[in-house]
């Protein structure tokens, strides 16, 4: 007890740039440690990695004695199964995140240390995002394992970018998890936000598209503008971009694209993910801090 | 050490907090008395800085809302029931708390050892009991040597052995020159605690008094909690403050204080109005110790 | 010992170094050539001496050049490098380079004019047309390694084009970045063993019959083997890869008759096989025997009047689509079973319960996706997503929005027949991924120990203590 009163003020306040970030860190390294001895985080990483597997290794089977593998259709079935899993994985995680806090009771009591919300919320982002990268990282890596001992599959480069691609995709899903989360007043809730967004990017949105393009007859380029809005659509077109150099895959629209953006097309399709990421997670840092439930 | 000045604070269209202001000189223990709903805990949350309110809240001069982080660095906060995840590890949350408050690990280990929870590093803050919750969160409070402790009911969800605990600690606080400020139920906290006591109603400071003045003292006080049944109790709180008696709901039953030869005029005061108390329940004798001052 | 040795090798060191420097190239002009043919005997066979000879050179007597100690013809960019006249001659480990790129007059490297011509073992650089054989009839191209001017596609000229020039042999040559390797007009060809890549048709033959092709190396072209109004061609192990233009084919077949197509390997095209009208005369067919048509957009793709192919012993492994129809209709009209032998598709859902490796129900592909890209081509956008399983799902669940089978094989393969395909390579990268996987896995770790490890009070405490 007396050592805590010898000196009557240690403390100084500090606005420094350093207790900012270092704040964030600290929520940054709870969080990841928190996320990665969860059940989510585990059973995720589980199902993630066999699934991955199991495509990597169909794909190559298939044809793997002839030592060829192409973007099949099974190749295609890990771009499906990435455009499932990872959302979903991401959406939720995020939804959770703030929501769950806030359920628990916990949130008021961070939030009466001496640090921001921004700070609390960016904190809580990195480390989800660390443990959604390190969850992917360990599932690529795995069917990273099994493709080199099938030997020549698809290329490492492409597989490398394919998990950047996905990376990215899981960056942006994640901050309109929390995005949701920081609306949610309840984990219940958010988590349906969360699973509905899921429900409309990966389905809704695509199916409407299909039909709007049929029944008002959209011009290629007003397609492509539609579908790019869709973060899984921007994703799904940059990694066929990045293994094949060019999105003739996807038809007229596609080689519309190609061909009216060449160069370009990756790089757009890339900042289409980071506005994903950065719009979400700006709004949600706005709201959190506007907001005066804990 | 606090200034707060017309704070208000809306939710929907009732005022939880309304208008209200008051001064705590540093070294100060202020006690926030009043009923359940009487926004005790958001005048709290708004000295925090924690939730959004009108009217202006400075903690040592600085302003909670601009520089909530800097104010939040003086104060530390012990809340009805530590809520932490209740997964890590006693070790473990105390060093996270360290590192935010950027102290070292010795002083974390300091502070664990003050609230008396040395060799528990390892237990998950789920198997703690109620008292040693309250003490990781009293250590967590003292971490960084702040000289504002502020404490929402800190005692309320604990029995008799873990509220002496805690009482006895915060009077070593007071004694080392902490400022307090507390929300409390008990009177026997504070009178042990306080030097001075707002009472709130409805969002509203309706008297800015002492304990002394609150509960006299010349014969020693005790607390009999009253059961009614609940459609009275409204009716019932009303007739004995006529009756010139402290009385506060506590959501179970109405705590009245009463000169300790006098017990039993509070049930004859509800004979009266033909109110029934269904049970009477003497609380511990309130120990009236001596305050260094 | 170990001395003088070293002493003689740094003696010898710079003589070596002189050595090297020393390709001081002779340049002179392509008339000292000329001459030299002008005095040989016809049939001599001329070592030339190594040089680079500038200008055009025409031959116009029976001759055999060789330039084995290193000849370098350079057309200095202006019309056809050598012109041949004159029947047998032989052009032979020569570099051939720069000829004219203005199109009219078609400049090429070679370009024979005469019969039974060999060019052989040559390498061609920087050409506007590789080898021009017209009307050379029983001419052998063999070995030869052509790239063309490097210009857009839509400007360049032909690696090799033959017209008029039956019973030539065009074997193991090289063409890179060229438009086509072309026949018009010229029958029995023996194509053999080539390789065409970056161009735009691999091989493309306009009204040229009863030739056979075997074992070419077709690769990223935007189609690989196009056949157009050319009947009687045999397509023997061939490969066609990665020939994915906008409309891009593997095999290409347009009005062609009595087309034999066996043991090719198609691999990863936009379309596998595409059928325009072929057969388109009455009483002929077409056949497709065993070949390998894997990971395309879609395997077989048809123009709807399609009749009388058969398709027997052929694996469609992981086509997008296995089977298609360019715009609406079905394929019936072509059998897709010989004898009790049908083919095998990788989604093929059935059963061989008695194990006799037919399987027990008819192959019957309905994609309601896939009914929609028909009509809506612009749809194909969706494809990879799991909209597009969400619709096929949708159809299976409700049987009254099952669009009508493309096709019926009424003997499906129940395991995939084995197919030489030589396609060599494996291997490859496999280094590389397992490098990639162990920087995915340490990542991950590092990941864990940075963000996770945190010293216990526990440690600091006893630490304090000691």
């Amino acid at each position: 007890m007396s050592a805590m009163t010898t000196t009557p003020r240690t403390v100084t306040v500090r606005t420094s740039a350093a207790g900012f970030v270092g704040g964030i860190w600290h929520f940054a390294r709870r969080e990841f440690r928190d996320a990665i001895a969860s059940k989510w985080f585990i059973l995720y990483t589980i199902a993630f990695t066999v699934l991955a597997v199991g495509v990597s290794f169909l794909s190559l089977s298939g044809v793997g004695s002839h030592g060829f593998a192409g973007f099949g259709r099974t190749a295609a079935g890990l771009l499906n199964l990435i455009m499932l899993v990872v959302p979903l994985m991401a959406l939720t995680a995020g939804a959770g995140s703030i929501a769950g806090e806030r359920e628990r009771g916990t949130l008021l009591y961070l939030l009466a240390q001496p640090v921001s919300r921004t700070q609390l919320l960016l904190g809580k982002y990195l480390g989800l995002a660390a443990a959604l990268v390190c969850s992917l990282c360990i599932g690529f890596g795995v069917s990273a394992v099994v493709l080199a001992w099938r030997a020549d599959g698809v290329g490492t480069g492409s597989f490398a970018m394919l998990m950047s691609f996905t990376a990215m995709l899981a960056l942006s899903m994640l901050s309109l998890g929390m995005l949701i989360s920081v609306i949610s007043r309840r984990t219940g809730v958010a988590t349906g936000v969360g699973l509905f967004t899921w429900l409309t990017l990966v389905f809704v949105s695509d199916l409407g598209l299909m039909a709007s393009s049929i029944i008002f007859k959209l011009r290629v380029q007003e397609i492509f503008g539609l579908a790019a809005l869709n973060p899984l659509q921007s994703f799904k077109m940059a990694v066929i971009v990045n293994m094949n150099a060019s999105l003739d895959v996807l038809g007229p629209v596609g080689a519309y694209a190609s061909q009216t953006l060449g160069g370009a097309l990756p790089w757009l399709l890339a900042s289409s993910l980071l506005a994903w990421t950065l719009a979400p997670l700006g709004l949600a840092m706005l709201l959190f801090g506007r907001r005066s439930s804990v | 050490m606090i200034r707060a000045t017309e704070i208000t604070r809306r939710f929907g269209r009732v005022e939880a907090v309304s208008a209200l202001s008051f001064e705590l000189e540093a070294g100060g223990s202020v006690a926030l008395w009043g009923s359940n709903g009487a926004g005790k805990t958001t005048l709290i949350r708004c000295l925090l800085g924690v939730i959004r309110h009108r009217g202006q809240a400075s903690i040592g001069g600085v302003d909670v809302r601009r520089h909530g982080r800097q104010a939040r660095a003086l104060v530390g906060y012990v809340p009805q029931e530590l809520a932490f995840h209740d997964d890590s590890r006693l070790g473990n949350a105390m060093m996270f708390f360290a590192r935010l408050r950027r102290v070292s690990r010795h002083r974390a280990a300091e502070s664990l050892d003050a609230v008396g929870l040395t060799g528990h590093e390892r237990k998950r803050v789920r198997d703690l009991s109620g008292g040693m919750k309250q003490r990781l969160a009293l250590a967590v409070a003292l971490l960084s040597n702040p000289p504002l402790i502020i404490l929402d009911e800190p005692t309320s969800n604990l029995d008799a052995g873990g509220r002496g605990e805690v009482v006895a600690t915060l009077r070593r606080l007071r004694a080392d020159g902490k400022t307090l400020l507390f929300a409390s139920h008990r009177p026997d906290e504070v009178i042990a605690l306080a030097d001075r006591v707002l009472v709130m109603e409805q969002g509203r400071l309706i008297r800015d008094t002492t304990p002394a003045e609150l509960w006299p003292t010349e014969k020693p006080v005790q607390v009999i909690r009253l059961y009614l049944t609940l459609a009275s109790e409204a009716e019932a709180a009303d007739a004995l403050r006529e009756a010139g008696h402290a009385v506060h709901l506590n959501g179970d039953g109405l705590c009245v204080a009463v000169p300790r030869d006098r017990k039993a005029e509070p049930i004859t005061a509800l004979a009266r109005r033909q109110i029934e108390v269904r049970d009477v329940e003497v609380l511990e004798d309130v120990q009236i110790p001596e305050v260094k001052q | 010992m170990r001395f003088p040795i070293l002493h003689a090798l740094i003696c010898l060191l710079p003589a070596a170094t002189e050595a090297m420097a020393e390709p001081q190239v002779q340049r002179q002009p392509v008339t000292v050539i000329a001459q030299m043919i002008e005095s040989a005997e016809l049939g001599d066979e001329l070592l030339l001496p190594a040089g680079v000879y500038e200008g055009n050179l025409v031959i116009r007597r029976s001759i055999i050049l060789n330039g084995r100690a290193g000849v370098v013809f350079d057309g200095l960019g202006d019309g056809t490098v050598i012109e041949v006249l004159a029947d047998d001659v032989t052009v032979r480990n020569c570099t051939i380079r720069a000829s004219g790129e203005n199109v009219t007059g078609e400049p090429s490297a070679i370009r024979v004019i005469a019969a039974k011509a060999t060019i052989e073992s040559n390498t061609i650089e920087d050409a506007l047309f590789g080898i021009d054989l017209r009307q050379a009839p029983d001419s052998v191209i063999r070995g030869n390694h052509i790239t063309c001017k490097d210009m857009e596609p839509g400007r360049r000229g032909d690696g090799i084009r033959l017209w008029w020039s039956h019973g030539g042999t065009i074997e193991d040559n090289v063409v890179i970045g060229s438009r086509d390797m072309v026949f018009w007009y010229s029958e029995d060809l023996h194509i053999v063993g080539n390789t065409v890549r970056d161009s735009r048709y691999g091989l493309h033959f306009m009204y040229s019959h009863g030739s056979v092709l075997e074992a070419n190396d077709l690769l990223s072209n935007s189609v690989g083997v196009y056949l157009m109004y050319s009947n009687g061609i045999t397509l023997r192990g061939n490969r066609m890869r990665n020939n994915r233009g906008a409309s891009g084919y593997g095999i290409g077949l347009k009005d062609c008759d009595d087309i034999t197509i066996v043991g090719n390997a198609l691999l990863a095209n936009r379309v596998g096989v595409y059928v325009d009208n072929s057969p388109s005369s009455i009483d002929s067919t077409g056949l497709f025997e065993g070949n390998m048509i894997a990971f395309n957009e879609i395997g077989l793709l048809a123009t709807p009047n399609t009749h009388d192919n058969v398709f027997t012993g052929n694996a469609f492994i992981e086509n997008e689509e296995p089977a298609a129809t360019h715009g609406r209709g079905r394929l019936v009209s072509n059998s897709f079973a010989q004898e009790g032998v049908g083919n095998y598709w990788s989604d093929y859902a059935g059963f061989d319960l008695d194990a006799d490796g037919i399987g027990d129900v008819a192959y019957e592909p309905k994609s309601l996706f896939g009914e929609m890209l028909a009509r809506e081509p612009n749809l194909r956008l969706f494809v990879h997503g799991p909209a597009q399983q969400a619709i096929e799902f949708t159809s299976r669940a409700l049987p009254e929005l099952r669009p009508e089978p493309t096709l019926v094989d009424p003997a499906p393969l129940a395991v995939p027949p084995k197919i030489e395909l030589a396609l060599g390579e494996s291997g490859r990268g496999g280094g590389r991924m397992g490098m990639l996987a162990a920087g995915f896995m340490s990542a991950a770790v590092a990941l864990i120990l940075v963000m996770s490890t945190q010293p216990g009070l526990r440690a600091v405490r006893e630490g304090d203590r000691s």
